[in-house]
């Protein structure tokens, strides 16, 4: 049935909410990201396609600058969120990723209560007025993660000690906690089996109704299965992006064809 | 004399050691026609297994020889003492050492020549003065030697000699009996290599277990001692008594709280100067220096950890602790005016620059576990938009406590035990105080002013030191085990 | 699915678009960036502490120690009068033993009264103020060089005799005129007496070699004092414990890592080692006076129960060393030479240890410098009290004699409540710290030249 959904996509053309051009990104002398120029749209599922080693999870990280954490990274060129450039001096990094949220590739729960897991960001971002506000917040958040069911008897028990779907539905539910505009999201079913996989993807198909939601996979059929739009990455190239049923049925470029059909990565 | 027949013996024990090792090796040689591809071992090891077999067994023998032959001679000797004697010099070991003393003198007059081997076997106290003659010879007294102490020399001189006599026999038969077996089997056939292999495994262990030994010898010292201790005062003045006042006269207050107050109160002053410090200086070294400052800083630090604690002695007695006085004592000529410090030696004084000593021994523990924190979890609260104060103090400590509360501890029990700071710099007053610019003492430094100069093993003064020396290593070792136990779950945490 | 909850059911949580602009940073964004800012600081100077702290540790040492290696020299023409020296004439050795260094302290008043003639000083001092100057060994410098020389008898010699304590601390600045107002040893017309002699050119600082080669002095002669023979009584422990704690630590190393089944003996040993290593030092000494000295009846003082000593305590760091050195030979070494057919015992002893040498030795320089300046232990051995002044003169008795070590023989002169013992002891952490610096430089350059990854 997922499949189907290539087909009856609806490719309404949202405003952009990221604009790239010219990204460059360098790990001390390795060129990692080459010229990528990509625009991302508003309640839309991006996803980001390519073989390992590629750079989609390296272009990701720039959206947030997280890369500002790696000591050798270096990034060139211009990102912007609503028009304005994130890496201009006077903007923070932290209040970005308040605004662009993100979840890794492997669950990493704070070692505190699911409560707390949850709670972290609109505590420290300040968004809650007092305890019950913060309840309420923290509540939404698991509903949107689709976790509050499996959870709301023991907020209180350590985050670590869920499965490794649901951890991964707490860190969702910890990044939506802090009412990001984008989501940013790095292989999140790479560590899941498949059912944990299907709940994952099934909420991101849900949370394209409030966020801008960018996706790195490495695998196409959840490209296929979750996402409007498809950027396909090869050697730190941007090679293709485009509608998802578009590059799924029909590439443009001979290297996108070869890694849909397997030839390549 | 002894010393010179132990050391002919292990002599010719070597001599014969190395004589097996060519026999042995030869023989294998012969009676593999010179063929050595026919012997089933190299042919050295022939030779080692010969060597092994002379010198092991024999060499053995004649170590536990020396260990309990003097505490048998002893056993002995001392029924040859009357009670009177015990009880008018105060304790068996101080007669002992007088009845070693006076046959020592007795050899070595023999030594010298001042008197015949017979002579000085015979000689009664009554004939002549053997203080005097003791005297001359190098050997002081304190005090005229008892007729049955004599006797009891004279006695123990024989059996010693005696002793010795028949260890060398043992031990020379032991290494012949070794070497001649051993060559005998030297023959082509014979598995030299596994015997050999298995000797040295046996070697191997005895070697790891002497960590074991040690610890033994530790506890089994001081525990001996220690009940002789509470044999000659009570226990619950020792443990629960209010005062320390030793008096070499006797009828001393012997209490541990008020050495345990002082050891507390200065490592609570160090880990409070160490553990925010050193924390600190972990937290920036690992989450905000760049490889540069770090690969700087780093061993920078770790030179404070380097120095022998003697120079930190010196530091706090000759440098912090006038220091301090100018600041707190001296009254009008110091700096604030007071009169509140009057000697260089003071809790402060130690516990500043033990907390100097121990800023390296945290930090460098504190960064380790840091480092263990997976970077995920940093990168979970990047995510969120943390800043990197918010992530260390929310997420990187919390998950790394367990870790630094394991390394405070240790840094804790390092500063129980540290002794020449406290030595130097603490001053010599048990007392209960809150006082920090006060002088106290600490269980260690007891330990040292009760174990130096002149001390009488049979008196509670000098034995408490024991019981001291027990109660810091059952205090340490508890810190230890429960901070190693507490680091290691926390390792396997994110292993 | 497998939530029950529907996407309807969930109050919408729509993003705040009145987030505003990331290029203007809002009121709690920059709370926060200061509470950074404070929390960075914190770090900088927790280590700026430590370092301060370093700074001052090695300022004082230099600055307090350097003076003890100068040493203020008096230079005198002595006249060794025969008639106080030899009365009998007939500069037989036996006789001339006879006159104690009492007899020579006249001499060394006429030596002074000829100098002010000479020189022409103009002093009140009696000439026994005079030299008053000298250090307390003076008149047993010259009776040395007479017995060594009868036939000097009769002659005018020129000799540099060791300022006293005082003059010399006058010269290096310790001791000023304010200073000495209840001093008994020196008056200030002594020191009058020693700025005219400096002018005169016969009282001058020099490097003083005998602070390090020499041997420890009484309590009245600090300028006499040197580190050497306790020099030497380190020496011969570390001896001991290189002797003895290699071979024993590698062999216990090898034991745990290359054949120790994994069961509850041998956990037992290695939590057991990594406990004593963290034993306090002093416990040390009380299982060495117990068994070495009390029961064993080894020597006290000695070398070799100093070493001894040590050795139960350089193990563990030894061991722990091996071991991780051990380790990262990989198994493939081996697998190898298993391969070819050796025996585990000689897959170790020809492939493995060799491999790991330079880890061990590394693991070794660190267990033995830790060893050089450890103190506690020794105070309770004997190794302080005394006046280690004669060095050595074989092996045996430099591990049986007793002797002193350089960090006891520093607190032994701590413990002289004097201020020129003070820099002498300053002085000796100097050479201390030289030794150690050397064997961790040592061991750096062994880690970094040998280091192999695998």
């Amino acid at each position: 049935m997922n499949d189907m959904r290539i087909l009856e996509r609806d490719v309404d053309a949202n405003a952009i909410k990221i604009a790239a051009k010219g990204v460059q990104v360098y790990y001390g002398d390795t060129h990692a990201i080459k010229d990528v120029d990509v625009d991302i749209q508003d309640k839309t599922v991006t996803a980001f396609i390519g073989p390992s080693g590629c750079g989609k999870s390296t272009f990701l990280r720039c959206l947030n600058r997280m890369n500002d954490t790696i000591d050798v990274a270096r990034v060139e060129g211009d990102i912007r969120i609503d028009g304005e450039d994130i890496y201009d001096k006077a903007v923070d990094p932290v209040q970005l990723r308040a605004k662009v949220g993100m979840v890794f590739q492997k669950p990493n729960p704070f070692p505190k209560s699911i409560f707390d897991n949850v709670a972290y960001g609109p505590r420290i971002h300040g968004l809650a007025k007092n305890k019950s506000d913060l309840d309420d917040i923290v509540e939404r958040a698991l509903r949107r993660a689709a976790i509050w069911n499996e959870v709301k008897d023991r907020l209180a028990a350590p985050g670590t000690g869920l499965s490794g779907g649901q951890q991964q539905r707490l860190c969702i539910a910890r990044a939506v906690a802090t009412e990001p505009e984008v989501l940013l999201m790095d292989e999140p079913c790479s560590a899941l089996d498949p059912i944990a996989t299907a709940q994952v993807e099934e909420l991101i198909d849900e949370l394209r109704q409030n966020y801008s939601v960018v996706i790195v996979t490495h695998s196409m059929q959840q490209a296929a299965r979750v996402s409007q739009k498809t950027a396909f990455f090869h050697l730190g190239n941007l090679v293709e992006y485009g509608e998802t049923g578009q590059i799924f049925t029909n590439p443009e470029d001979p290297r996108t064809e070869s890694y849909i059909t397997g030839r390549i990565g | 004399m002894a010393l010179s027949l132990t050391g002919y013996v292990v002599l010719a024990v070597l001599v014969l050691t190395i004589a097996a090792f060519f026999a042995a090796k030869s023989k294998a040689k012969s009676t593999a026609n010179g063929d050595v591809r026919l012997l089933h071992s190299l042919p050295n090891y022939y030779g080692y297994n010969a060597a092994m077999f002379t010198a092991v067994p024999a060499l053995g023998i004649m170590l536990i020889w020396l260990l309990a032959q003097p505490m048998m001679i002893e056993n002995s000797v001392f029924k040859l003492i009357p009670e009177r004697i015990v009880e008018e010099g105060s304790s068996r070991g101080l007669v002992m050492s007088d009845v070693r003393r006076v046959a020592e003198g007795l050899d070595i007059a023999v030594a010298q020549g001042a008197i015949t081997d017979t002579e000085a076997d015979n000689i009664r106290s009554e004939a002549r003065d053997i203080r005097a003659l003791l005297g001359e010879v190098g050997v002081a007294l304190g005090s005229d030697v008892e007729p049955e102490v004599l006797f009891a020399a004279q006695e123990y001189r024989t059996l010693s000699s005696v002793g010795a006599f028949w260890m060398a026999v043992v031990v020379l038969g032991v290494a012949f009996i070794g070497a001649a077996v051993s060559i005998v089997v030297s023959k082509a056939d014979f598995r030299a290599r596994n015997t050999v292999e298995r000797g040295a495994l046996a070697l191997l262990i005895l070697a790891a277990s002497l960590a074991i030994m040690t610890t033994v010898g530790i506890v089994l010292s001081m525990l001996f001692e220690s009940i002789n201790f509470f044999r000659l005062h009570s226990w619950t003045d020792f443990f629960f008594g209010g005062s320390w006042a030793p008096n070499f006269r006797g009828d001393s207050d012997l209490s541990i709280l008020p050495l345990l107050w002082g050891t507390l109160y200065i490592s609570v002053i160090a880990l409070l100067v160490a553990v925010p410090i050193g924390l600190f200086a972990a937290i920036y070294l690992s989450e905000y220096a760049g490889p540069k400052v770090r690969s700087a800083a780093k061993p920078l630090l770790e030179i404070l950890a380097g120095i022998p604690t003697i120079v930190y002695g010196l530091f706090a007695l000759l440098t912090v602790g006038p220091a301090l006085v100018s600041i707190f004592g001296r009254g009008d000529q110091g700096l604030l005016g007071v009169e509140w410090m009057s000697g260089a030696t003071a809790v402060l004084t130690a516990g500043l620059v033990m907390g100097i000593m121990l800023i390296p021994f945290v930090s460098s523990l504190s960064d380790d576990i840091i480092n263990a924190v997976p970077q995920a979890m940093r990168d979970g609260s990047f995510g969120l938009g943390a800043t990197q104060s918010e992530t260390i103090r929310q997420v990187v400590l919390p998950a790394a406590l367990p870790g630094i509360v394991g390394a405070v501890l240790l840094a804790a029990s390092r500063a129980i035990g540290e002794t020449m700071i406290v030595v130097l710099g603490a001053g010599a007053i048990a007392k209960f105080s809150l006082n920090p610019l006060e002088a106290m003492t600490t269980i260690t430094t007891r330990i040292v002013s009760q174990l130096t100069g002149d001390t009488d093993f049979a008196s509670p003064e000098t034995l408490v030191a024991f019981a001291l020396g027990l109660t810091l290593f059952v205090l340490t070792l508890g810190l230890n085990v429960l901070a190693l136990y507490i680091v290691r779950k926390y390792r396997e945490q994110y292993e | 699915m497998t939530d029950a909850t529907t996407p309807s059911s969930v109050p919408a949580m729509t993003p705040l678009s009145g987030k505003g602009s990331l290029l203007v940073q809002d009121a709690r964004t920059r709370k926060r960036n200061a509470a950074e800012k404070r929390f960075k600081a914190y770090g900088v100077v927790a280590i700026s502490i430590g370092m301060l702290m370093l700074i001052i540790l090695v300022f004082n040492i230099i600055s307090r120690g350097t003076g003890a290696f100068q040493q203020t020299f008096v230079t005198l023409e002595v006249p060794l009068l025969a008639e106080k020296l030899d009365k009998k004439g007939n500069r037989d050795p036996n006789d001339l033993r006879k006159v104690s260094t009492f007899g020579y302290a006249p001499l060394l008043r006429t030596a002074f009264e000829d100098k002010i003639a000479q020189n022409g000083i103009e002093t009140e001092l009696s000439p026994k103020a005079m030299a008053g100057i000298l250090s307390a060994g003076a008149p047993a410098q010259l009776r040395d060089f007479v017995l060594a020389d009868p036939s000097m008898i009769g002659t005018t010699q020129q000799f540099e005799f060791l300022a006293s304590s005082r003059v010399d601390g006058y010269l290096k600045g310790r001791v000023s005129r304010d200073s000495i107002a209840n001093d008994k040893n020196i008056s200030a017309e002594q020191l009058d007496f020693v700025d005219k002699l400096i002018e005169g050119g016969s009282i001058e600082k020099r490097f003083n070699l005998a602070f390090i080669i020499g041997a420890d002095s009484s309590d009245a002669r600090p300028e006499a004092a040197g580190m050497g023979v306790s020099m030497i009584g380190s020496f011969f422990m570390m001896l001991v414990v290189l002797a003895l704690a290699l071979p024993i630590g590698v062999a216990a190393s090898i034991y745990l890592e290359e054949f120790a089944p994994k069961n509850w003996l041998t956990d037992i040993i290695e939590v057991n080692i990594s406990n004593l290593a963290a034993v306090p030092s002093i416990v040390f000494g009380i299982l060495g006076l117990a068994v070495f000295i009390n029961y064993m009846h080894l020597p006290t003082s000695a070398p070799l129960v100093g070493g001894l000593v040590l050795t139960l305590m350089t193990l563990p760091t030894i061991i722990i060393s091996t071991r991780a050195s051990l380790k990262a030979v990989p198994p493939s070494i081996r697998d190898a030479a298993l391969g070819v057919g050796a025996s585990k015992m000689q897959s170790v002893f020809h492939h493995v240890l060799p491999l790991a040498a330079p880890g061990i030795l590394t693991g070794t320089i660190i267990g033995l410098a830790q060893a050089l300046g450890e103190t506690a232990p020794l105070l309770l051995i004997g190794m302080v009290g005394f006046i280690a002044s004669n060095p050595p003169d074989s092996i045996a008795s430099g591990l049986l004699d007793p002797n002193s070590a350089m960090p006891a023989q520093i607190y032994e002169w701590a413990k002289r409540a004097d201020p020129a013992f003070y820099e002498r002891a300053w002085g000796g952490i100097i050479i201390l710290l030289v030794f150690l610096i050397t064997m961790n430089t040592i061991a750096v350059i062994l880690r970094r030249r040998f280091e192999r990854r695998w």
